[in-house]
């Protein structure tokens, strides 16, 4: 198995890195929280157009994939500058869309295969509910195209009150099944499908919430001095930080490793494993980031906080750690 | 038009830049290798006035194996072709060296302009844009806020301390911009994976008609005699405020001469 990023890989995260880096994105983070849209949509479409969603968008629909591994490197960046909006649910939507059989489409092929171009090129922001593992649509009043699945129908999900979320940038909405997209048994392989993309994308943005985590902590670590030195300085401070390395180097080689199994019968089995190393080493990362920061890690003006919440509400987004190990459970037994 | 876009490889500013300490020149391990920041603003021109008249936008860099990422970022952001000058010969090159052989490299590409960053992270000469044009026996129109092209006549708005000077010349010329001129794309997915396809073309200085006496460490006229680090910065001076701490501060202001 091979997980070393090529060349090319490393520059479109490389990119990625450097876009989210000049763009403001704390800015965008904290107004599209506040229910401003615009800022994170500005930003959403400069990502669709850097690629990020094209490529989970099949070539014949417009896009550039899927490409599992480039999805992963995307989503690591995203996740490193916590861009808002409903990234990986845009991920699970084309990966459904792209899965329904022609036969069972209700709606017409065109609507479809607009839908999917509309992710692609950034045109359409798209959310979705698939209870029980994702039972609210995130930032669907920021969304063009709601979907909902209940067993074998594919409905436009009428979205209800916001809910409050532990991250104020994700906004969470209960859908009731509007007008019915599609029916059928393929709907239910399609949502599974839909499933294990979305948890693949929120794993990787894991791990890269986590790891500005651990880097914001570490350089913190050294400029803040206590009893005549850098904090970094005492083992215990030093042990947190290591901990937190260990847990996030463990879980990027899983996420990388499930990527590369994309259309194997292992693929779900892999995605679960990465999302429960992901879940629990971004968690305990931003544990040990509000540890090392102190009484300044709760502040609401400084921008971990905005990582630190992200983190506890990915950990369960997509499915809990527990729901996934059962699945991994099933798998091997 | 034939645009050529001269771009470098220098060490990430992000981290420590270190010189070798067997012959004193840049130590390229030490550090990532990174596109030169002014050298993305004038590929970005190259990339707009090839939008605006047509042509063909070809990189050239001059650098060791691993410049292949800069050349790679460059054709990913939208150039179409690339040529990597390189060969051992060439290390140790002082400005004078660097624009005879890249001349030569551009003298066998061929150009209606050539566009350059104004200066590199590394080196911060500034010079190669004006050592390239009389090299090449081509106007030279160098701190390139503004560039624009009709027909043959080139107009570039050159930045100065009070303003900037219209300067005006013919093609073929070369150009060099500040990063006040445009905002550089980003290399976009498609981009990078149509860049995979594109040809890059390596000269060695044989190919380049590149005369091996006259580059290289010994061929250079700036000799690095010694070098040590940068001291640690001194701690500053801190001035408690007891009801005087305006006029210590204009005391401080005059005694530097600002006020």
């Amino acid at each position: 198995m091979k997980f070393i990023l090529d060349a090319e890989q490393r520059l479109f995260g490389d990119t990625l890195h450097k876009l989210l880096a000049e763009a403001d994105t704390p800015a965008a983070i904290r107004a599209w929280a506040a229910g401003s849209h615009e800022p994170g949509l500005t930003l959403w479409r400069t990502l669709a157009e850097a690629g990020v969603l094209a490529v989970a968008v099949p070539e014949a629909a417009g896009g550039a994939g899927p490409l599992p591994v480039e999805l992963v490197t995307a989503f690591h960046e995203l996740g490193r500058h916590a861009a808002p909006g409903p990234l990986a649910e845009s991920v699970a939507v084309a990966a459904l869309l792209d899965r329904l059989a022609p036969e069972d489409l209700v709606v017409t092929p065109g609507t479809a295969d607009g839908w999917l171009a509309g992710i692609a090129e950034g045109g359409t922001v798209a959310t979705l509910a698939l209870p029980p593992a994702v039972p609210y649509a995130l930032d669907a009043d920021a969304a063009d195209v709601v979907l909902t699945v209940d067993g074998d129908e594919l409905r436009v999900a009428v979205p209800g009150e916001v809910r409050a979320s532990l991250d104020p940038a994700r906004r969470l909405f209960s859908v009731e099944g509007g007008d019915v997209v599609a029916s059928g048994p393929s709907v239910r392989t399609a949502a599974e499908a839909a499933r294990d993309m979305g948890a693949l994308a929120a794993a990787a943005q894991l791990v890269g919430v986590g790891r500005a985590l651990l880097d914001v902590s570490v350089a913190y670590a050294g400029a803040r001095r206590q009893f005549g030195r850098p904090i970094g300085e005492f083992q215990a401070v030093k042990h947190h930080l290591a901990n937190a390395l260990v847990g996030l180097e463990y879980a990027r080689p899983l996420v990388h490793g499930a990527a590369l199994s994309h259309g194997s019968p292992d693929f779900s089995r892999d995605v679960s494993a990465a999302k429960v190393a992901a879940s629990e080493a971004a968690y305990a990362a931003a544990k040990i980031a509000l540890q090392v920061h102190g009484a300044i890690g709760y502040t609401d003006e400084y921008d971990p906080s905005l990582w630190i919440r992200k983190a506890r509400a990915l950990h369960s987004a997509w499915g809990s750690p527990s729901a996934h190990r059962a699945r991994v459970l099933a798998a091997l037994t | 038009m034939n645009i050529v876009v001269c771009v470098k490889q220098v060490p990430d500013t992000a981290t420590e830049r270190k010189l070798r300490s067997d012959d004193k020149t840049l130590d390229r391990d030490a550090a990532d290798g990174v596109v030169n920041e002014l050298d993305e603003y004038a590929v970005e021109e190259a990339l707009r006035l090839k939008e605006a008249h047509g042509g063909e936008v070809t990189v050239l860099t001059m650098g060791p194996a691993k410049a292949t990422d800069t050349i790679r970022k460059a054709l990913a952001m939208g150039a179409d072709k690339a040529v990597h000058l390189s060969d051992d010969a060439l290390h140790g090159s002082d400005a004078l060296s660097t624009s005879y052989a890249m001349a030569q490299a551009l003298k066998k590409i061929g150009f209606d302009l050539v566009i350059l960053g104004s200066e590199s992270t590394d080196a911060r000469t500034g010079v190669l844009a004006a050592m390239l044009a009389e090299r090449l026996g081509a106007p030279q129109l160098t701190l390139a806020r503004k560039v624009e092209v009709d027909g043959s006549a080139i107009v570039i708005e050159r930045i100065t301390d009070y303003g900037y000077d219209k300067v005006e010349a013919t093609l073929p010329a070369v150009v060099s911009v500040v990063e006040k001129i445009n905002e550089p794309r980003y290399p976009s997915f498609k981009g990078i994976m149509a860049a995979k396809k594109k040809p890059v073309e390596t000269l060695g200085i044989a190919d380049a008609s590149v005369d091996a006496s006259a580059v290289g460490l010994a061929a250079a006229y700036s000799e690095v005699a010694e070098f040590s680090a940068a001291p640690p910065r001194a701690a500053g001076t801190v001035v408690k405020d007891e009801g005087d701490g305006g006029a210590k501060a204009a005391d401080f202001l005059a005694s530097k001469k600002f006020i």
